[in-house]
């Protein structure tokens, strides 16, 4: 770039010289640059605007293009998408495993009110007062003739209803088309269902969204259009979960319990054929969330609360199946060895003891027939922690379950801080360590099937999991004898159904104390129980919360007395409605006399 | 540069100016608001009420004010933007306190009368202080750091202001106008490159992210910009306007349903059929044919404009009247746009068609100035 000098300096000095004035010189010289400087903004400026001029055009080009790509379009028929027709079939039915509806739509319509067209807002308030008993005249005619312009009068009416708001002919008052989720099974499987509200709400149509359970967990899939409406089909059996549910409801009065809980698995599939928690509530109306003003000390104490999935519990002796079965499988114990069960066991400051004195030595049968706390806990000292640790979490005992629930990972079992010598020992027999009753629905399926890990789900399957191997098919069938054996001769003899041979350990485990310690006279009690014991198929646990009852002049609290007499009665009704028919053996004919003879 | 460098050799005095007003401008801008006024009586069902006569008076009110700005010297106009433009700021200020708020956004002053939306004000006074500055900006200082943070301090102060009101459409005309100005100013290259390259790598960045741990936005933010861009995925909601919008379009054809017999806009399938929306109704009424008959009349504006700057030898003059162009150019391609499903909708109404008095009369006082650069041109 060649630059103009700020001043001729040589051409200033030369015009001193030849006495000339310079001012002229530097005069046209300072014109020369402003000319300049303006010719090159005038080239830049000028070069901007082409681009700029460019971008306008492509601009033109495209909305020119868009213009013409719609205007060739063919119409979509505007009546179809007009906003005033009511969007039908937005959300998915849920359905049990044979088809049978849990949850589906119902067309309803919703009322509301265009304040400034209403002509008589007296007479309209005072109408719709007589017809919805739960509006007051005042309020109403307070709200028609305030400020506002739109009221929801009601959400949700009914037909007749409609036609009498329809009769009272007041142009102020308007229906917009609404679809309500429907629950007609009433409080049948309303923990797993959960609920639905509505979301954003207009006046031509609502939106419905699930608030907990599966609603919730599959909220996105009910909702997608593509899946074409296709119900959500679950694993439950709707005749199975309403037996359980009347079952476990008459139990826990009986036993004086003061909430229960049951899960009837399948063992090869995972699949929970019913899962029950009491008390339980309508999702058609569900109660509103505990709160402070409750006085409630924990939401454990709301219906909305799911005790099978929510609640962990320590769940006591029903975990010495698994101590005993890993020392099986490692090949420490058989079945008949014998184990020092002598009382107490001292260990540091704790002390073990057992429910009864059972002498210096049991079989490992025994221990779990008898339930011996002492011998699980000596056999545990033989696996160690560390081995225990890798078992229990092979179970799925020591995370989150993967049940389709928004609920499940509220569920998350509470482990020992550390996993000392002492842990070891007493989470042997099931105290130290927390699970829900999904958790060990699971871990027996596992454990009994034959020896392979299954995920509680709440989806309808179509062949059995075929999970990591856990045990052998040999420990599994062991383990399952010996369930059998604490049926037939242990301490769940009233657990016996005949035909279902069913096997199972029981679990009386003392509840915490919020201040720390337990309490003496408040229990949990569990059965945990499998059946047919030969040929598994299902997996039964029955929880109850601080059950109490009286026998043979005593109060019980023990699971023998209180769990397990609720199973083996869910065991009996339900087992027929599963399709599994009793192996009754023929009784040989004795005492009768052949009249012919 | 002053003015007076400029070796004028003819300015026209009094009256006489009207003879060198840009007449082509004048009956394009009437045209247009004809136009507009045809579609105001159609969506109001073949009435004059509620929208025709309140608009026409604002046109008639507007052109007055053109003509009397047009006559008035445009280098007072350029000794006005610094006033002007703190004018605006303290007014939009204001609105945060004192301002009337509809449909959830504070946006207006309630004047008696009439009501003012400061934003509105904004646009032309951005333009103006702008212009004035690059005006009295060495030429060789436009694309040093120092002196290109001041005019980002210009417009970003209006359109924070403005965002939070929250005005989206206004925001973005705010700031592409004023970026707009800064490149006809003849900042460098390198620096709008650079701010492209960035934004292109935030937005990216923004995007690529999602899914991963280390994402930058919370999962419902990211769903709140997929609607955004993609409002069919909200047919009740967001997307409402649009789909409705383009069946408008698609039904319109080449040649339209013809005039008041459009069914989409009269039958009330389209809420603000009267302001942002207006375009669907022309275009299901005179197809193709009418829309693109409008889109060439902006075009012919804009050219005049363009064609007024660059024959104009004085530097403020020149730079308002592009940056009234651009403004002018950005308020319906947005509208254009985002009604036919281009680009999300963010709220900007078709100039001079749309019903509403602000957008009206802030139109009508930026050809005022364009006016006046035209008629005061050095020649």
């Amino acid at each position: 770039m060649i630059r103009t000098p700020l001043r001729p300096l040589a051409r200033i000095l030369k015009a001193r010289e030849q006495g000339q004035n310079p001012d002229a010189i530097e005069a046209e010289n300072k014109r020369l640059r402003h000319e300049d400087d303006r010719d090159r903004s005038r080239l830049q400026a000028e070069s901007r605007l082409l681009v700029m001029g460019v971008a306008f055009f492509c601009a033109f080009l495209v909305i020119g293009a868009r213009m013409g790509m719609l205007a060739g379009s063919v119409p979509e028929e505007p009546t179809a998408q007009a906003s005033g027709s009511p969007i039908i079939g937005q959300r998915a039915d849920i359905v049990d495993r044979n088809g049978r509806v849990l949850a589906t739509n119902l067309d309803t319509h919703s009322l509301y009110a265009q304040i400034p067209d209403m002509i008589d807002p007296a007479k309209a308030a005072r109408e719709l007062a007589a017809i919805f008993p739960e509006l007051e005249e005042d309020e109403l005619l307070e709200d028609f003739t305030g400020s506002r312009r739109f009221l929801w009068v009601r959400r949700e009416i009914s037909p007749e209803q409609m036609q009498a708001v329809h009769d009272i002919g007041d142009p102020g008052l308007l229906f917009g088309p609404r679809e309500m989720r429907l629950y007609p099974n009433g409080s049948v499987a309303a923990h797993i269902l959960g609920g639905a509200t509505y979301g954003r709400e207009g006046v031509n149509s609502a939106e419905v969204i699930g608030v907990a359970g599966v609603e919730k967990f599959f909220d996105d899939a009910l909702r997608d259009p593509s899946r074409g409406g296709a119900p959500l089909e679950l694993s439950l059996d709707l005749t199975v979960q309403a037996a359980s549910e009347r079952v476990l409801h008459g139990g826990m009065m009986l036993m004086q319990a003061k909430g229960a809980s049951s899960v009837l698995m399948d063992v090869h599939t995972g699949e929970i054929i019913s899962m029950v928690s009491l008390p339980d509530f309508d999702p058609n109306d569900r109660p509103r969330v505990l709160t402070a003003a409750d006085n409630a000390t924990d939401q454990s104490d709301s219906p909305l609360f799911n005790r099978a999935v929510q609640g962990v519990y320590e769940l006591g002796s029903v975990f010495k199946i698994f101590t005993v079965a890993q020392a099986i499988e490692l090949g420490l114990i058989n079945a008949g060895t014998m184990i020092d069960t002598q009382g107490p066991l001292q260990w540091g400051r704790f002390r073990i003891r057992d429910f009864h004195d059972y002498g210096a030595q049991l079989s490992a049968t025994d221990v779990i027939v008898k339930s011996s706390n002492i011998g699980t806990a000596r056999i545990a000292m033989m696996i160690g922690g560390e081995r225990q640790r890798d078992f229990l979490g092979q179970l799925g005992l020591l995370e989150e379950t993967q049940v389709e629930m928004v609920e499940a990972p509220t569920g998350d079992p509470l482990l020992p801080p550390n996993w000392s010598e002492i842990s070891t020992m007493t989470i042997s027999y099931g105290h130290g360590l927390s699970s829900s009753p999904v958790h060990l629905a699971a871990a027996y399926s596992s454990l009994l099937n034959g020896g392979t890990r299954v995920e509680p789900t709440l989806l309808r399957q179509d062949g059995p999991q075929n999970g990591p191997r856990i045990v052998s098919e040999q420990v599994s069938a062991v383990s399952r004898d010996m369930l059998r054996a604490v049926v037939t001769e242990g301490t769940a003899s009233f657990g016996d159904v005949e035909g279902y041979e069913v096997g199972g350990k029981t679990g009386t485990a003392d509840k915490p104390r919020p201040t720390g310690g337990y309490y003496d006279d408040r229990t949990i009690a569990t059965f945990a129980s499998v059946f047919p014991a030969d040929d598994p198929r299902y997996v039964l646990i029955v929880t109850l919360d601080e059950p109490s009852v009286e026998a043979l002049g005593e109060q019980r609290r023990t699971a023998g007395w209180t769990a397990v007499p609720v199973a083996a009665e869910m065991t009996r009704r339900v087992a027929p409605l599963l399709g599994m028919r009793p192996d009754v053996e023929t009784a040989t004919p004795t005492g009768v006399t052949l009249t012919s003879n | 540069m002053s003015y007076l460098e400029y070796q004028v050799k003819y300015v026209p005095s009094g009256f006489r100016k009207l003879m060198y007003l840009n007449w082509p401008v004048v009956f394009l801008i009437t045209a247009v608001s004809g136009f507009g006024f045809l579609m105001l009586y159609s969506v109001a069902g073949g009435s004059m009420d509620p929208w025709v006569t309140a608009q026409s008076q604002r046109f008639g009110l507007g052109m007055a004010v053109m003509m009397i700005m047009a006559l008035i010297p445009i280098w007072f106009w350029r000794n006005m933007a610094v006033v002007a433009y703190v004018v605006a700021l303290l007014l939009l200020v204001a609105v945060e306190f004192v301002g009337v708020e509809r449909n959830g956004s504070q946006r207006w002053i309630d004047l008696g009368p009439m009501d003012l939306q400061p934003s509105e004000l904004m646009k032309i006074a951005l333009i103006m202080l702008l212009a004035a500055y690059y005006d009295w900006l060495p030429l060789k200082k436009v694309s040093r750091p120092l002196w290109i943070i001041i005019p980002l301090l210009f417009i970003a102060a209006p359109a924070y202001l403005v965002l939070s009101q929250p005005d989206l459409g206004t925001t973005i005309l705010l700031v592409t106008g004023g970026g707009a100005i800064m490149f006809l100013a003849g900042v460098h290259w390198a620096y709008f490159a650079t701010v492209i390259a960035g934004g292109v790598g935030l937005v990216t960045a923004v995007f690529q992210t999602r899914g991963t741990p280390w994402q930058i936005l919370q999962d419902y933010q990211y769903r709140r910009i997929d609607t955004f861009l993609d409002p069919t995925q909200d047919p009740l909601g967001a997307g409402y306007h649009i789909t409705q919008a383009k069946i408008a379009l698609g039904s319109g054809g080449w040649t339209g349903r013809g005039y008041m017999q459009g069914t989409q806009s009269r039958l009330n399938f389209l809420p603000e059929k009267h302001t942002d929306f207006i375009f669907t109704t022309l275009a299901e009424e005179f197809g193709f044919v009418g829309a693109f008959g409008l889109l060439v009349l902006y075009a012919l504006i804009i050219i005049f404009c363009v064609m007024s700057a660059i024959t104009n030898k004085d530097r403020f003059a020149s730079l308002v009247t592009m940056g009234v162009a651009v403004t002018f150019f950005l308020f319906f391609a947005v509208n254009m746009a985002m009604v036919m499903g281009l680009a999300p909708v963010v709220g900007v109404p078709l100039p001079l068609v749309s019903y509403g008095g602000s957008a009206m009369l802030v139109l009508m006082v930026a050809f005022g100035l364009v006016q006046s650069a035209h008629v005061h041109k050095p020649r």
